[in-house]
């Protein structure tokens, strides 16, 4: 699920409710972001806790540190409300013995913490009494030290550039001729630095910057609201926020949400032809194929959280069963350059490569970590995540897109002769099964003879994953990517993706 | 005083000598453990050690904040962050943190929690409930969450103290088939009384009643909320009750204080109670907390406040501070003169929705939204469950259901649920007229 408002952003996946909020009051961790720019990781104790659990009768052990060097300001109707910064830093040990797993962690790098928490993590796993014992599939151990490419660097960037950059973004939506009354611009820094360890003798060093921008605006005309989020985030250097044209696209977004409520007129229910932008592709991607192809959903793992799957052993859906149509193809690729999903080894070790999850509309392959690879006698594809040091690693997506066609935009448009396009979306959700789902345009225009026309006042797709995916039938060439926070897990674990898509188009779908 | 608080209100001198106008600290020593379990066997038993201060610290109405691991680096730490509050820009409608000297009420935290031995047995009591309702086929996951935190808190402005807060929680979702599902909590601040049997026997008791669903019709419904699905609403009512949230109009209340936004029948509150999972003595900025009535009989009586946000709108804090933006720590929603069997009695035609997840909104100004139910849908006909559902969605508008609330159960339950059910609530069934049901075409 994506989540609207999470510590990182409003958006995506489970993204739900109102803890991005709360994640700037001091009874929040977010409180650590950079003050410790030099702060270095004490390697040595991770040996010393690896070490310390090798000593005991485990099957497995591994140790995970995190530095994570934060930044965030919050700028609200265009006065700063905080900045923060400070350093979040820990370790954490995964245990299997006995079939079962125990995990801990801590923030406190003392020797005599650190066998505290293996000891914790070892006298948990066998507390599992499992009939059926957990295991891990087998994999090569592996010696990497990797990082993410990074232009300028982010711990070179100041908090005046930073404050002063999003102050001007605040001042130009407000001098657009748009009744702006409310802006809540966000701006995010996170520099990763991971050290992984194993029993099997892996040793894993990484260094991944991230940045993001979170935009929250209401346009008021004639007393009435429209709303829009926007977020944009990847893995690299303050060159992206250049990039972005983040002026240009959110003054942009003020005019589109004015000209709605001036324009925009509602259609009648009835089936007719639907084009998807990029960002509404992106999302359907994301809910009815990255998550239900989510083997520890698929296993029942997350079955009283998150859900389970319209794919289960023994039912309708399988590898190889229909789900779509002949156009449809939905690739998960943490290898993409630069995007927010971005790493070469999962947080088990396992180095990550495309996953053909829908190929030409078919079910093609699931996500996996080592654990639920295990269980269906397959290997892991390098999707187990974990968002810090006090989480453990489980089956996430990384960028998740719909892979181009043949078609050029005119093309998709040009044989339409009454329907809507979807640019982007507003309220969206999708049942726990990943079946049942629905998206609410936010910018959509009434398409006829293959021209578009007026814009169109939220219109409703409300449908099947299969009938969605069925729909279909073209597919443009260009992929473009959003950036979101895909939430998952107990407790939550809001990761950064990429969710994308080039235009696809569906015929005859109901549309309200 | 205790080391910790010591060690706390060390770091908020230190602060003010470096010249800082405000500085409030507060450390917490958290030990947190979890077990998780799916297809009726415990997954993984997890515990997180915390030790971390978090600082916040104001100069010329500049208000920066960081933190601490272990009271490590702290000279520096402090340094840099006074030197950040330099670097960033006045806020010129910052009103400061709380000042004075306070009294707080003793905590009734419960230490056995940060000390189980073996958490898991109460999962295995929570499956063995559900088994006895569903029987062999039962398939049930859930956790068993416990939460032990030692808090001291010291702020330049007089605030000092400090808290213990506990939590245990079982949540479990029964599945009697593939589609047939209930979902049930247990909720408290203590292990007193806990009883997970009491959260897998009615899980197992929905998923039960839950079986052979069909596809649900579309339409206008009376419908009776589990306070698992009624508690979900509060989080989504009472968050929007926040000043920060009425600020940005991520909230249905702007504008509102002092009018007419729900039905008579409605009285909402904030109660950080002894019995909460979020029960607390002090707030962020070490005011005490306090009830605090949201909605009286139907009309909107203030929002929640920080000192900061409260000068803005003239009015006093709260005691819901989060520095930025405050928020309510556990919410209620008064109990009614029917039973809940009389509410079922009430009912000519409508549903029984039990739970619902992914909640998302058009325009969070004017409330239209959706959500999905979970877990047993069912059909009410004359005052009965005639039949189990699925695949529907509830598509309204957040306003107008305040105000479509027809009755709500003399029945509470504490309820907390890690995907819609928070804050923590003490919700009622709650029967709600003419909602809105949509489905899949």
């Amino acid at each position: 699920m994506t989540r609207r408002l999470s510590s990182t952003t409003l958006y995506t996946c489970f993204l739900g409710k109102w803890d991005f909020w709360k994640s700037f009051s001091t009874s929040s961790r977010v409180y650590a972001l950079i003050l410790k720019v030099n702060a270095e990781m004490d390697k040595d104790m991770v040996a010393f806790a690896l070490n310390y659990a090798q000593g005991k009768k485990v099957d497995y052990a591994e140790v995970r540190a995190h530095t994570e060097k934060q930044q965030g300001l919050v700028l609200k109707n265009g006065v700063l409300e905080a900045y923060v910064s400070a350093v979040d830093d820990g370790f954490c040990v995964r245990v299997l013995a006995d079939g079962g797993i125990g995990f801990a962690s801590t923030n406190k790098w003392t020797k005599d913490e650190a066998r505290a928490v293996v000891d914790m993590a070892y006298k948990f796993a066998k507390m599992a009494k499992r009939k059926d014992r957990i295991t891990f599939a087998e994999e090569k151990s592996v010696q990497a030290k990797w990082k993410a490419a990074e232009g300028k660097k982010l711990a070179d960037v100041p908090s005046e550039t930073r404050i002063e950059t999003m102050l001007e973004i605040d001042k130009d939506l407000t001098s657009q001729g748009v009744n702006v009354p409310s802006r809540m611009l966000n701006m995010g820094s996170n520099l990763t630095e991971k050290y992984f360890v194993n029993t099997e003798g892996s040793t894993i060093s990484s260094y991944v910057p991230r940045i993001n921008v979170f935009a929250f605006i209401t346009v008021v005309e004639n007393g009435k609201p429209e709303q829009a989020y926007k977020q944009f985030g990847c893995a690299g250097g303050w060159e992206a926020v250049d990039q972005w044209k983040l002026n240009e696209r959110l003054i942009n977004e003020t005019k589109v949400l004015q000209r709605v409520i001036r324009e925009a007129k509602t259609i009648h229910p009835g089936k007719m032809d639907l084009v998807c932008g990029p960002e509404v592709a992106g999302i359907a991607a994301h809910e009815s194929c990255g998550h239900p192809t989510e083997a520890d959903r698929i296993l029942g793992r997350e079955m009283s959280q998150a859900g389970r799957s319209f794919i289960y052993p023994g039912g309708p859906f399988w590898l190889g069963t229909d789900i779509g149509s002949g156009a449809v193809t939905v690739v998960d690729d943490p290898t993409v350059k630069n995007s927010y999903g971005y790493y070469e080894y999962d947080d088990e070790g396992i180095k990550a490569r495309r996953r053909y999850l829908y190929k030409k509309g078919k079910i093609n392959e699931f996500l996996h970590n080592r654990e639920t690879a295990a269980k269906l006698k397959t290997r892991s594809n390098g999707s187990s995540r974990a968002n810090n040091y006090d989480r453990e690693a489980i089956v996430r997506m990384a960028n998740t897109f719909v892979e181009p066609g043949d078609f050029t935009e005119e093309e998709i448009f040009e044989d339409v002769k009454q329907g809507v396009y979807m640019k982007s979306f507003t309220e969206w959700n999708i049942d726990d099964k990943r079946f049942n789902q629905r998206y609410v345009g936010r910018e959509a225009y009434w398409i006829e003879n293959g021209e578009l026309k007026h814009p169109i006042a939220r219109p409703v797709i409300e449908t099947t994953t299969k009938i969605f995916w069925s729909a279909v039938d073209a597919v443009s060439k260009k992929v473009e990517y959003t950036a979101g926070t895909c939430g998952k897990s107990d407790p939550m674990q809001g990761v950064p993706a990429f969710m994308g898509g080039p235009l696809v188009r569906l015929r005859e779908v109901f549309m309200k | 005083m205790s080391e910790a608080l010591a060690k706390t209100e060390a770091i908020v001198k230190k602060g003010k000598a470096l010249g800082a106008d405000e500085v409030v600290a507060r450390t917490t020593f958290g030990r947190y453990r979890q077990t998780r379990f799916s297809n009726n066997q415990a997954d993984i038993t997890v515990g997180w050690n915390d030790y971390v201060t978090d600082i916040a610290l104001s100069w010329q109405k500049r208000l920066v904040a960081t933190q601490v691991h272990d009271f490590q680096n702290v000279d520096e730490t402090i340094k840099r962050l006074y030197q950040l509050a330099k670097a960033s820009k006045e806020n010129p409608q910052y009103g400061g943190i709380a000042k004075g000297k306070f009294q707080y009420s003793k905590s009734k935290a419960d230490k056995t929690l940060g000390r189980l031995e073996n958490q898991a047995d109460y999962v295995f009591q929570a499956i063995e409930a559900a088994r006895k309702e569903v029987g062999k086929d039962l398939n049930a996951g859930g956790i068993l969450f416990t939460k032990l935190e030692d808090v001291y808190l010291a702020s330049s402005e007089g605030p000092m103290g400090e808290d213990s807060r506990s939590a245990i929680e079982l949540s479990i979702r029964a599945f009697s088939e593939k589609e047939a599902s209930g979902h049930s909590v247990e909720c408290s601040s203590t292990a007193k009384g806990f009883n997970p049997s009491r959260a897998g026997e009615k899980a197992g008791q929905i998923a039960k009643m839950a079986k052979n669903p069909k596809a649900g019709t579309e339409g206008r419904y009376d419908i009776i909320f589990d306070p698992l699905f009624s508690g979900a609403l509060l989080g989504m009512w009472g968050g929007m009750t926040s000043a920060f949230q009425v600020m940005i109009h991520l909230s249905i209340f702007v504008n509102k204080l002092g009018q007419k936004v729900a039905s008579d029948l409605v009285t909402m509150r904030d109660v950080p109670a002894a019995y909460s999972m979020s029960n607390r003595v002090f707030d962020d900025e070490g005011v005490p907390v306090k009830e605090n009535v949201l909605i009286e009989k139907g009309v909107l009586k203030t929002y929640l406040h920080n000192t900061s946000t409260a000068k803005i709108f003239k009015t006093e804090t709260t005691g819901n501070a989060g520095l930025v933006a405050p928020g309510p720590w556990n919410l209620e929603l008064d109990a009614g003169d029917m039973s809940k069997d009389e509410m079922f009695r009430n009912v000519k035609r409508g549903l029984y929705l039990t739970n619902t997840w992914y909640t998302r909104f058009q325009n969070y100004a004017t409330g239209d939204f959706s959500t999905i139910p979970r877990d047993g849908i069912f059909l009410i006909e004359n005052g009965e469950v005639k039949k189990s559902w699925k695949d529907v969605r509830l598509s309204d508008n957040a306003l107008k259901m305040l105000n479509n609330i027809a009755g709500t159960s003399k029945e509470r339950q504490h309820v907390h649920w890690w995907g819609e059910a928070d804050p923590p609530s003490l919700s009622p069934y709650v029967l709600m007229k003419d909602v809105q049901i949509t489905r899949p075409k």
